[in-house]
């Protein structure tokens, strides 16, 4: 049984030694809620660097060899057209649709990436129980961290010392 | 709007001197941007109301005229032969590079740290998005037969054939196409934070909903910042080569052939220069009434309004070198055909009106930018700015009808005149563009919030690093 402690924090400068300090008491299960993208919770947080960039080569690499085979297959194997009499397999005439495809399959990759990445679509999380933290998305900071329910109190009172403004907890099951 | 009028005020007192025209004015909080950049879409003014009984009213239009050429044939408008193409593809073309302007404030201007972007990208965007909608109908209905039209996309079908890859109107399907979904990507990925913070903020519970299904679920946390970031980061960069090749691409539909006027190898850079030129110019047609109604002066500021001038001004050059490059050689290249299209048809056919209309709103009118004060009277701005759209369409209007009603044999030489359906379907989709953009005004936030207090935050950094650093962090 884990809970949620969420405090809010006036700065980002708090926010961050809150979260240091949490991990060096060994809560690994961390996170910070921001308006915008904060500088330094990245390295508080302990994160690594984003994957996205590696979908999106493998996206576009996808988009490119599968652009190319699909009008060399289509138009020079499966079904011939003279054109001209020029060659069937044309390579100067494929480059625009197989940039095409690359941009496509690479945009795809990188959207549904980041969904997948961010486990969207999730419209609900137990963070949203806490009224007073839908001013994360508006203009709070908030760090929340899931913990076990039995340590979870001892948490809210060192975030408190660590100068949250205000604390509150969820249980990560929904009270039915 | 109690808000803004305070910003206005405060920032008089706190006016840099070595910065006159600031990309944001005052340094406003978030709670308040939240409130000034959200708060507007609340209510439903008559003015709004009005405008988009005009807008769907065009758009009822559009339809009937587009029910009537599906029941009449292609025969309804005033295409021809030799005239084979006319304002379908003219429009076409207008539309598609109308929205190119909004990928390239979103994307190019994001690779090069353009601060000015921030508060017109989203607004932007949606132009792009809405301009190419309208851009897509022609084709379709240029078909002759359009309930077939997803012949054009290569599948497995029993006739056993596949699509010619070697035609610029197959790398036309695909790059339109791939244009559309990537920007409708951008748009919706850069919307996400906004769309949160609509939830958080909204007053009823059905909106609290219709936006967290919208939302998705955004939490604004460190891990979705951090893939978020680089996402958008790498679409930017995916989006500015492929604004770049579409209208190159749409080009090749012309510059591919042999016809005089045509079949020229400047058509590509030409092509992009003037697609960013009326882009530009309907941004500013739209922003300029925007920013007074929704009482957004201090976001978008004169500055914006200052460099988009100049970027239309830049541009605008450009489309004037083109011109002055086909007929330099249409009379160097020494063929008869080349330098009677551009000498004899264009500038003194038929169609000569049209022709000096073009040359008077794209090359004459702009030059009046290159005075600062120009720049910075709104009004005139907003004129200038709808003569040329007008002279972008005009361009169009030359290059097509004007280089195919003179054949190479004068027995096939034929005038073209545009038929009601014509006007009713060009006049349809400027309404349908405008209500759309009247229901993106009025339900989605037109300027990015997530984004200007980001920017609020960078330029509090750039003014007093130190304090920057230990105080305002926060965010409240």
């Amino acid at each position: 049984m884990k809970d949620f402690v969420l405090a809010e924090f006036n700065d980002e400068v708090a926010l961050c030694a809150a979260a240091r300090r949490l991990r060096a008491l060994g809560h690994g299960d961390l996170d910070t809620h921001s308006p915008v993208p904060l500088h330094g919770v990245d390295e508080a947080l302990g994160l690594k660097r984003s994957v996205v960039p590696a979908i999106a080569f493998v996206g576009g690499l996808l988009g490119a060899i599968g652009g190319y085979a699909m009008q060399w297959w289509m138009n020079a194997v499966d079904f011939p057209i003279n054109v001209a009499n020029r060659g069937f397999h044309a390579p100067p005439a494929n480059v625009p649709i197989t940039f095409e495809c690359t941009v496509l399959l690479s945009t795809l990759s990188i959207v549904f990436g980041l969904f997948a990445l961010c486990g969207f679509p999730r419209p609900h999380h137990p963070v949203f129980d806490v009224e007073a933290f839908r001013t994360a998305s508006i203009d709070a900071l908030w760090l929340s961290a899931r913990v076990n329910a039995a340590g979870a109190e001892e948490v809210a009172e060192e975030l408190r010392r660590l100068g949250a403004v205000q604390v509150a907890r969820v249980p990560e099951e929904e009270r039915r | 709007m109690s808000v803004d009028t305070r910003h206005l005020a405060s920032n008089v007192e706190r006016a840099d001197p070595l910065e006159p025209m600031p990309v944001l004015v005052g340094r406003p909080s978030d709670r308040e941007l939240n409130d000034q950049l959200m708060g507007f879409w609340a209510q439903t003014r008559r003015g709004w109301l009005a405008l988009f009984g005009i807008a769907s009213s065009l758009t009822g239009l559009l339809f009937l005229a587009i029910g009537y050429t599906f029941a009449k044939g292609i025969g309804a408008w005033g295409n021809n032969v030799p005239v084979a193409w006319a304002y379908d593809i003219i429009n076409f073309v207008w539309w598609i590079g109308i929205g190119h302007a909004g990928t390239l404030i979103s994307a190019i201007l994001l690779l090069f740290q353009q601060k000015w972007r921030t508060s017109i990208n989203r607004f932007a965007e949606a132009m792009t998005l809405f301009a190419v909608m309208q851009a897509l109908i022609f084709p379709v209905i240029h078909l002759g037969r359009p309930w077939f039209a997803f012949w054009l996309f290569p599948y497995p079908n029993t006739m056993q054939m596949w699509p010619n890859f070697k035609s610029p109107l197959l790398w036309d399907v695909f790059a339109v196409s791939t244009y559309f979904t990537a920007s409708l990507l951008f748009w919706y990925v850069g919307l996400l934070p906004d769309l949160a913070a609509l939830r958080d903020s909204a007053r009823s519970r059905a909106s609290r909903i219709v936006y967290g299904i919208f939302s998705l679920g955004w939490r604004g946390s460190a891990r979705h910042w951090r893939h978020y970031r680089i996402a958008y980061l790498l679409l930017a960069g995916l989006c500015t080569p492929l604004v770049l090749s579409v209208h190159t691409i749409v080009s090749f539909d012309f510059a591919v052939s042999q016809l005089p006027g045509w079949h020229t190898t400047i058509f590509p850079p030409y092509f992009v220069a003037g697609a960013i030129f009326s882009g530009f110019a309907m941004v500013l047609t739209l922003l300029i009434p925007a920013r007074v109604v929704f009482g957004l002066k201090n976001v978008v500021t004169e500055r914006h309004l200052d460099n988009m001038a100049k970027v239309m001004l830049a541009t605008g050059m450009m489309v004037s070198y083109g011109y002055a490059c086909e007929h330099f050689i249409a009379w160097y290249s020494g063929n008869p055909y080349e330098a009677f299209v551009f000498f004899n048809t264009r500038a003194t056919g038929p169609f000569a009106p049209v022709y000096w209309l073009m040359m008077t709103c794209n090359v004459l009118v702009p030059q009046a930018l290159w005075f600062p004060s120009v720049r910075r009277n709104t009004i005139v701005l907003w004129v200038i700015s709808i003569l040329v759209n007008v002279g972008m369409w005009c361009e169009r209007f030359i290059i097509i009808v004007t280089s195919l009603h003179r054949d190479f044999l004068p027995s096939s030489w034929a005038m073209y005149r545009p038929t009601w359906v014509d006007w009713s379907i060009l006049a349809g989709t400027i309404g349908f563009f405008g209500g759309l953009f009247l229901l993106f005004l009025r339900f989605v936030p037109s300027i990015s919030a997530s984004e200007v207090k980001e920017l609020r935050r960078e330029l509090e950094h750039e003014a007093a690093p130190h304090a920057a650093e230990a105080g305002h962090g926060g965010a409240r």
